[in-house]
């Protein structure tokens, strides 16, 4: 089945939005579903003898900023050789999803790590979303887009000086993304 | 077969990024390199010297390198450093084996980068069907006026 075939059934099938990706010969199916109907959309689109989208592969997520964070799962076919990729869009302030652990047990483990790393909650997941690869005392969220790159932080920018000045420059040093401004974050100076 | 190593030699590509040498003949201590390294692992020192050119009014200022390392602790081997440096001081060579015993001996300062410099292999020849290099064109233009 051609993407957009495929993205047009399981347009039918789980009451999204189907679209199709970029990519050329490798494009997917790609279907956008509200929060609230995203486990009945997995499990559709899981269920449907057009899709048949048995083969759970991964689940993912992404800091889109003040939109959100995008939840990502590609699943695949092993009868008819075909994949798509389911997405939804959880709100910032309350970043709860329905766990789809009771369609794909295999998204137990990619679903902790997605709550580790971006603060998204899945709700009815077995086992309570225990860390799976931070440190059970780890604060934060690290793949979240606002969090603080404490290496950065603690290391004074080896680029700051200009050429033939032996101290530090006088120009205020360009800050990379995730590094806050001197006094904003950390410890202040004795 | 296995070849002992680094005895039997690294048997390896000229293109492997193994380590970077400097040549700080070439480095003026224009810290592109150091700005551009994404993991922050070059240091450069450097200070400004006049230098006197005959027939010239006043005396030309130009910096002067004290300081150029490489932590290689640090360092990704991305090579952005040697595709940023405007003036070739900085060389890939293929050799990798500098394990230390104190993550300290993998700071490596400016004598230590020069020694990795002779190690770099020389540039691959021109591709035969790709266009000629501008200088070649260049020049040739200009023997024939």
């Amino acid at each position: 089945m051609t993407p957009q075939r495929l993205s047009d059934v399981l347009t039918g099938v789980t009451g999204g939005t189907g679209t199709v990706s970029g990519g050329g010969r490798f494009a997917r199916a790609t279907v956008d579903v509200p929060v609230a109907g995203w486990l009945a959309a997995v499990r559709a689109a899981r269920d449907d003898d057009r899709s048949r989208l048995d083969f759970f592969d991964w689940l993912g997520a992404v800091d889109e900023q003040e939109r959100g964070y995008a939840v990502l799962l590609h699943a695949w076919s092993t009868a008819l050789r075909h994949g798509a990729l389911l997405r939804t869009l959880v709100p910032r302030d309350q970043a709860v999803l329905d766990s789809v652990v009771p369609v794909y047990p295999g998204a137990a483990w990619p679903e902790r790590e997605a709550h580790e790393m971006f603060g998204v909650r899945f709700a009815g997941h077995p086992g309570g979303l225990r860390p799976l690869l931070l440190p059970a005392q780890f604060e934060g969220y690290p793949l979240r887009k606002d969090f603080v790159l404490a290496s950065r932080v603690a290391k004074p920018w080896p680029g700051a000086k200009e050429p033939g000045e032996p101290g530090a420059g006088r120009r205020a040093p360009l800050r990379p993304p995730g590094v806050p401004a001197p006094g904003q974050w950390g410890p202040a100076a004795p | 077969m296995t070849v002992p190593s680094p005895v039997g030699g690294t048997g390896l590509p000229a293109r492997s990024r193994g380590v970077i040498g400097l040549l700080a003949e070439n480095c003026t201590a224009c810290m592109l390199c150091a700005r551009e390294c994404p993991d922050w692992c070059i240091y450069i020192d450097s200070h400004t010297e006049e230098l006197a050119v005959p027939g010239a009014a006043r005396p030309r200022q130009r910096p002067v390198l004290d300081r150029f390392a490489i932590d290689y602790a640090l360092c990704m081997y991305c090579g952005i450093c040697v595709e940023v440096c405007p003036f070739d001081a900085l060389f890939w060579s293929p050799e990798y084996a500098y394990a230390g015993y104190d993550i300290r001996e993998l700071l490596h300062e400016r004598d230590r980068l020069r020694e990795w410099v002779r190690t770099a292999p020389p540039p691959p020849a021109h591709d035969g069907r790709g266009e000629p290099a501008k200088q070649e064109v260049a020049a040739a233009r200009r023997a024939g006026r």
